[in-house]
């Protein structure tokens, strides 16, 4: 009984939110990235930041490969979504130079995981 | 009415006047119990009070059959000679009480307790009262009520309305009870102040403050000065409404004991002098933990706020403090805001000590240890933690240095090989139930109180007989000072001596030697020579062979491998010499190479940190989680209420963080990594709380002496009270306690001018 539940669970179909198909969601993310790369000429010179253009696409890579082992096709779609979001705001100006910047997290330490470094700055 | 009350009460409490408190101080229960067979009330009643907590300290051999009595008509079979408010409590029914105390002795003069029995023609004391068969008790009825709300009015009429500028307030007895039992309106029509009774306030010394107008009387304090403390500084003097509590003449009240009577005080009457006016119960966060300025391990909870230890407070464990704590363990706790080291420093090459950063700090010490080519030897002081001596054990190894040893003398040679032989095997608790105790050496009233009132409970209750070989000193309680010289010590041991008759005759003898005496030169025949008389003198579940410790680090070093005396490290001429808390001053400059680089690891800036090459500042005992194991061989743990002042770390993480600068890093990264690598030397050390007994002492005993007893007269470090008070890095930094050194100096003098003045 138990058996029949899980598996039942285990297919049970849920709604899509954008896409049906893994194809589908793949074809939105590239879209979503090639939208940025052209956007990124236009992103350095409006917001003035000290970052080439070569520096913002590794970036706006980076950010991409971060996310690359995901393969629930609802969480892509959401990504896409909260993606295309960012870019809007990028767009219209929305943001401020620190919120662009902030991609780059320069003034973030990293916080410390070795015995040595955490009992230096007083962190247990 | 309150006068009526008042003096009838009087005339049936335990201590009625100053004058018969002196007739009762030294006599002991059993001679109580023999005055009360001559059929004078006052002693009867005195005895039967006596014996009350005589019952409750000793279970007696043969349980006489119980009888049945109805509390709120719940059926509750009770020995015979059960009071009425102990039958209710085994029910769960609490009555309410002000001057019951279930440690002291009942005086019933409060009348708060009062209780319906069916009946009977008035409401009865429940304290003081000794149940009947078939005893119907209402404790909920409206004769009860309408009694408590009486004696409760009484006691309002006369305590001022100043709650919200009494220290007590928010943990006040009579607060609470008259919130839950007092009457809900107000009779008192005296709007003009003209009839309340007011007392002054009483000057009786710098720990505890008096405001003598709220007191009520209930004489917890003067019964627990002259039954626990044995100082019968307090009493009453006057009848009904002036009666007072003091201490007749102007007198200091400061005994090693003195803080208890803030515990027992119901009212705001006795508060804590140097917590007034700090701060409020409800604002405050309480952290259990374990106090480490004697070697008792007193239970004790720690009260902080906004990152500072305000006060300490008792913890209730029958098996250690019962629910006492010594003055220097309660009110050193200011000394832990001063004189603390809160940067690393390393010395100059112009001698001065600068603070510099972590880093800095531990690169300047790896560099010598990596130039001392396991020339490295470690020092452990009196507060140094389980947790940090394995630590600096394990590093100092690693670094290939074999000279690890506790600041304070123990005996010279083999002898701490077996765990027995350097614990108080008898137990704290199991002290209680000895008849017949030798002291060696040792002043356990000021070097454990918390030992000492379980030696005085045993005289007054069990008929212990005790007997010293050292100085003459004043222990609270009567005692034979069979002489100071060494060679009474084999006197005894070998069944010659008087005593050893009383020894060899007990059910359960105790013999205890103070750890200083074991230092002598002659320390290690004096510990054979008692080892081997215990092996005949102990019994199948009592081990009679006692240590009795001073410092709180010392079982635990010891049980980790630590070898005794500071010496030893002297004596291996280290280029590098770690002080581990170590601050007694045992080791000085000049014994050591010059080239000797001295790193001291602790948390006050005292005699270890000013002659060291670089300081490296710890944490104290209120800011670690740390195992201290008390001298019976009890391991337990101090939780932290606050943090670690400045850039002070925990002490074990220093050496941790050391060992990895130097290149070997110690393979633990936490504290439980930590703690197994502690299980895996000693696996008590993790039992918490347990006592794991430590077996016979009998293979020390067979290591026989070469050399004989022949030091000097024996002597004790502590023997009046004023050396009490400061005895570690903690307690020297207290202005509390530096207080009282000068106000037992004060009294002293006064005491010497009346003498002069006398002669005169």
């Amino acid at each position: 009984m138990a058996g029949r539940e899980a598996v039942k669970r285990a297919v049970q179909q849920v709604r899509p939110i954008l896409s049906v198909d893994r194809e589908e969601a793949r074809k939105r993310a590239l879209n979503l990235y090639k939208a940025w790369y052209r956007q990124m000429p236009y992103i350095v010179m409006d917001y003035d930041i000290p970052m080439s253009v070569e520096q913002c696409r590794s970036k706006l890579r980076e950010e991409f490969s971060k996310n690359r082992n995901v393969t629930d096709i609802r969480v892509i779609d959401m990504l896409v979504i909260k993606g295309q979001m960012e870019l809007k705001e990028s767009v219209e100006i929305w943001k401020q130079k620190g919120h662009i910047m902030r991609y780059w997290k320069e003034s973030q330490d990293p916080k410390p995981t070795d015995f040595l470094s955490k009992f230096i700055q007083g962190i247990n | 009415m309150m006068h009526a009350a008042l003096s009838q009460s009087t005339l049936q409490s335990p201590l009625p006047s100053p004058l018969l408190i002196d007739e009762l101080t030294m006599i002991r229960a059993p001679l109580v119990k023999a005055l009360g067979a001559l059929g004078s009330p006052t002693h009867q009643i005195a005895s039967r009070a006596v014996r009350t907590s005589a019952v409750l300290a000793q279970t007696p051999a043969k349980a006489p059959e119980k009888i049945e009595v109805f509390v709120d008509d719940i059926p509750v079979q009770v020995l015979p000679g059960t009071t009425v408010l102990q039958a209710a409590a085994e029910v769960g029914v609490e009555i309410p009480r002000f001057c019951y105390h279930e440690r002291l002795a009942v005086a019933g003069n409060c009348r708060m307790c009062l209780v319906e029995v069916e009946k009977s023609p008035k409401p009865v004391a429940a304290c003081a009262m000794p149940v009947m068969k078939g005893w119907r008790i209402k404790t909920n009825s409206d004769l009860t009520r309408k009694a408590r709300e009486g004696v409760m009015e009484f006691l309002l009429m006369n305590h001022p309305l100043d709650c919200p500028i009494c220290d007590q307030g928010g943990e006040c007895d009579l607060q609470d009870q008259a919130m839950a039992f007092g009457s809900d309106r107000s009779r008192f029509t005296d709007i003009n102040y003209t009839g309340k009774r007011a007392v002054e306030d009483k000057d009786i010394g710098p720990l505890v403050k008096t405001v003598m107008t709220r007191c009520i009387h209930c004489t917890r304090c003067v019964r627990f000065a002259s039954e626990i403390a044995g100082v019968d500084d307090l009493g009453t003097t006057g009848r009904g409404n002036d009666m007072q509590i003091g201490t007749y003449v102007e007198k200091l009240f400061l005994t090693e004991l003195s803080g208890n009577v803030i515990d027992l005080c119901p009212v705001g009457a006795l508060t804590n002098k140097p917590y007034s006016f700090v701060a409020r119960p409800w604002e405050i966060r309480k952290v259990s933990s374990i106090d480490v300025l004697d070697a008792v391990g007193s239970n004790i909870v720690v009260s902080t706020r906004t990152n500072e230890v305000l006060r300490i407070l008792p913890r209730e464990n029958e098996d250690v403090n019962e629910e006492w704590l010594a003055d220097k363990s309660r009110f050193a706790c200011d000394g832990l805001k001063r004189q603390r080291l809160v940067a690393p420093m390393v010395r100059m090459p112009n001698g001065e000590l600068q603070a510099v950063e972590w880093e800095g700090a531990l690169i300047a010490v790896a560099k010598a240890l990596k130039q001392a080519n396991g020339q490295v030897a470690g020092v452990a002081g009196q507060l140094a933690d389980v947790e940090a001596m394995v630590a600096l054990k394990d590093l100092v190894n690693r670094l290939e240095g074999e000279t690890l040893v506790t600041e304070a003398d123990f005996i010279k040679g083999a002898g701490i090989d077996v765990r027995g032989s350097y614990l108080l095997n008898s137990t704290i608790a199991g002290l209680e139930q000895a008849d017949a105790v030798l002291l060696v050496g040792t002043n356990p009233r000021y070097e454990a109180p918390l030992v000492n009132t379980r030696l005085r409970k045993a005289y007054v209750h069990n008929e212990l007989q005790i007997a010293s070989i050292g100085p003459k000193i004043d222990l609270s309680y009567q005692h034979d000072n069979l002489g100071a010289d060494a060679s009474l010590i084999k006197d005894v041991c070998s069944g010659a001596h008087a005593f050893s008759k009383v020894l060899e005759g007990a059910k359960k003898p105790a013999i205890i030697i103070g750890a200083d005496l074991l230092a002598r030169s002659d320390g290690a025949a004096i510990h054979a020579t008692i080892s081997e008389y215990c092996q005949k003198l102990n019994k199948p579940d009592w081990n009679s062979f006692n240590v009795l410790h001073n410092n709180a680090a010392q079982v635990g070093a010891f049980d980790v491998g630590y070898q005794a005396g500071a010496q030893r490290a002297v004596d291996a001429k280290p280029k590098v010499l770690f002080l581990l808390n170590a601050d007694a001053g045992k080791v000085t400059r000049e014994q050591l190479p010059k080239d000797c680089f001295v790193v001291y690891i602790g948390s006050h800036g005292d005699a270890g940190a000013s002659m060291a090459d670089a300081v490296l500042p710890g944490a104290a005992y209120t800011e670690k989680q740390a195992t201290y194991v008390n001298t019976e061989g009890r391991p337990q743990q101090t939780q932290p209420g606050v943090s670690p002042p400045g850039m002070a770390r925990e002490d074990w993480k220093i050496l941790r963080a050391l060992s990895e600068v130097v290149g070997t890093p110690l393979n633990y990264n936490t504290l439980d990594e930590l703690r197994s690598r502690m299980e895996q030397v000693a696996p008590h050390l993790t039992r918490l709380g347990q006592l794991t007994p430590a077996g016979n002492n009998e293979l020390s005993a067979k290591v026989t002496p070469s050399k004989s007893i022949n030091g000097g007269p024996i002597d004790v470090k502590q023997k009046e009270l004023r050396d009490y008070f400061m005895t570690d890095a903690i307690s020297r930094a207290s202005p509390t306690m530096a207080k009282c050194i000068s106000a037992v100096n004060k009294q002293q003098r006064l005491n010497e001018q009346s003498k002069q003045s006398v002669a005169i």
